[in-house]
């Protein structure tokens, strides 16, 4: 009874999984045909055209595109994790006049929806001459509030107080506490957050699609698209370009899953 | 000790604070803000500026079918898809905790869709769903069956958006839930086998109630990102030779997108998107003081 219980829990799983895998497959399946072929065999299975599309990306700007791309999430990622933290850290560690009023704020800069506001940020940009950059694409990253949320939890459950006073009353500057006791203790926070930050400003649409204006700024979602034009789109090497853009996401999550499960739980559900 | 002491109260916690609050101010909040003033002008982005006044909200409230339009394929399109994904998600997570063995390997496979890019989704999710070609339409043939033009049709286009919602969020849902019931202490369980209570019930009286602080996360967060949904409607139809704006009859014109293409389309009216932007900023504001009331009661207990 137990048994056949179990078996059909797992085949439920099995069948839910593969649901979820199935669009994934066949995206790297179908970066292995030649555009034109895709539909006339049956595009589960892996066909032979995956080197040309290969090069077909790489003799366009792919390889830049893809750079830009890991420079705006790795800025990104490193920045904003440390000032989020930075925040974290002050809300829990000190006691100052307004710090109610801060944390509302906090609680507030999660619910501001930034999007809404790319108009006046175009023209904000437009202003300090940085529109043609790469800068537009990283800047409206830095200060994530769901990212300062969750760094306040974290550290209210993950740094005992004890700590920073003992590390106080043995000579140790605010600076080095917060760097070499205050972030190890957070570790799993820091993770997930930089996965999560990493994978919002890699998978970005909407401000590459504003700001980006010339070939050399490209990334990749604006890189895929320019491959499709009015005569013909190269969907092989779309979905080429595309699977090669999954790696470093994929790569940040296998490494750091435990991790982030870890800081899920302390983030979301203690928060 | 007093110098050092203020040191702790005043000088520090502005270092630390700073960086954050200087860049919110900066790159979120003044944008916004910059936006509001823009939504009393006329203005193609290039031109002289002309103060309307109020103009452009009148406009909106009054004669605007478009923007009423795009709110409601908004609702639409979110109220389908997000509850289903948050309720799945949950089940899901039921279902998982209970695995011993594989179950990194599932919540990996399940977490996929949420890390593909979105470029990669709409583009696979007009392979399946094409009319001609389309993964799900040979396979409806190959049954016997005809062709639906699910992409093409007013009827079906706003379906496979709340489709790709749920296929791209359940296994993210998934994980948050998963998180949650790791937390609920095992001897709850334990008590309520002991008074002879089934899975069923244990189910609905002691994990859905503890796991409501996730799922007040879950739907807050989620209702502000349907509000600002662009990439997945957008994606679906820009791979298309014809480049329709919102799609058939534009069924899945987002809020997001109608006031994109207003401010960027090839006739822009800057100061038109930016009211709407401050419509659609309202509107978020609301669901916020409300969803902050709810997290807010959650502390408080």
């Amino acid at each position: 009874m137990k048994k056949t219980k179990s078996v059909i829990l797992g085949i439920i799983l099995a069948v839910i999984s593969i649901v979820s895998l199935i669009p994934f497959w066949l995206m790297f399946s179908m970066s292995t045909y030649k555009s034109e072929q895709i539909f006339q065999n049956n595009p589960m299975i892996p066909s032979d055209f995956l080197a040309e599309n290969l090069k077909t990306i790489f003799s366009a700007n792919f390889l830049q595109s893809y750079l830009n791309s890991f420079f705006i999430s790795a800025t990104v990622m490193v920045l904003s994790v440390l000032i989020c933290a930075m925040a974290g850290y002050a809300m829990n560690v000190y006691e100052f006049r307004l710090k109610k009023v801060v944390n509302i704020f906090i609680m507030m800069t999660m619910m501001v929806p930034t999007q809404i506001g790319i108009i006046g940020y175009m023209i904000e940009m437009r202003n300090l001459k940085i529109n043609n950059t790469l800068l537009p694409m990283i800047c409206v990253w830095l200060a994530s509030g769901l990212g300062a949320y969750w760094m306040v939890s974290f550290v209210k459950s993950g740094l005992p107080m004890e700590l920073v006073e003992s590390a106080r009353i043995d000579g140790a500057g605010e600076m080095r506490i917060f760097g070499s006791i205050a972030i190890p203790c957070i570790k799993p926070g820091i993770l997930t957050l930089c996965l999560l930050q990493f994978l919002w400003s890699w998978n970005s649409y909407m401000y590459p699609l504003v700001f980006v204006n010339k070939p050399e700024n490209y990334t990749i979602p604006i890189f895929v698209k320019s491959l499709a034009s009015a005569y013909r789109t190269d969907y092989g090497a779309q979905l080429a370009g595309l699977t090669l853009s999954t790696i470093p996401v994929l790569i940040l999550f296998l490494f750091g899953s435990k991790n982030f499960i870890k800081g899920i739980t302390a983030g979301a559900v203690k928060g | 000790m007093n110098k050092s002491m203020k040191k702790y109260r005043t000088t520090w916690p502005i270092i630390f604070l700073a960086p954050f609050c200087i860049c919110f101010l900066l790159f979120n909040l003044f944008p916004i803000l910059y936006s509001f003033y823009m939504s009393t002008l006329d203005w193609a982005g290039y031109n002289d500026k002309v103060f309307v006044g109020m103009k452009n909200f009148i406009n909106i409230f009054t004669n605007d079918k478009v923007f009423w339009k795009s709110v409601l394929n908004t609702l639409r399109i979110g109220l389908v898809g997000f509850p289903v994904a948050i309720i799945l998600g949950l089940i899901f997570a039921e279902l998982l905790s209970n695995v011993k063995r594989f179950k990194n390997t599932l919540q990996t496979a399940n977490f996929l869709p949420y890390i593909t890019t979105p470029v990669a989704i709409g583009m696979i999710f007009t392979f399946i769903f094409e009319e001609h070609v389309g993964i799900l339409n040979k396979l409806i043939e190959h049954f016997g069956g005809d062709a639906v033009n699910f992409i093409g049709t007013a009827k079906w286009a706003p379906l496979v958006i709340s489709i790709m919602i749920i296929w791209r969020n359940t296994g993210y849902f998934m994980t948050m839930y998963l998180a949650g019931i790791t937390s609920i202490p095992e001897d709850l369980y334990e008590a309520a086998r002991i008074d002879g209570a089934s899975r069923i019930q244990c189910f609905f009286k002691i994990t859905v109630p503890l796991l409501k602080s996730v799922t007040t996360f879950l739907v807050i967060t989620s209702t502000i990102y349907m509000f600002q949904m662009f990439d997945e409607a957008n994606l679906l139809f820009t791979n298309q030779s014809s480049s329709t704006v919102g799609g058939p009859q534009q069924s899945c014109l987002t809020i997001v997108w109608n006031f994109y293409n207003q401010a960027f389309g090839s006739n822009p009216r800057m100061g038109y998107a930016s009211a709407m932007s401050c419509v659609l900023f309202v509107i978020i504001a609301v669901v916020s003081v409300i969803g902050l009331r709810l997290m807010n009661g959650k502390e408080e207990d």
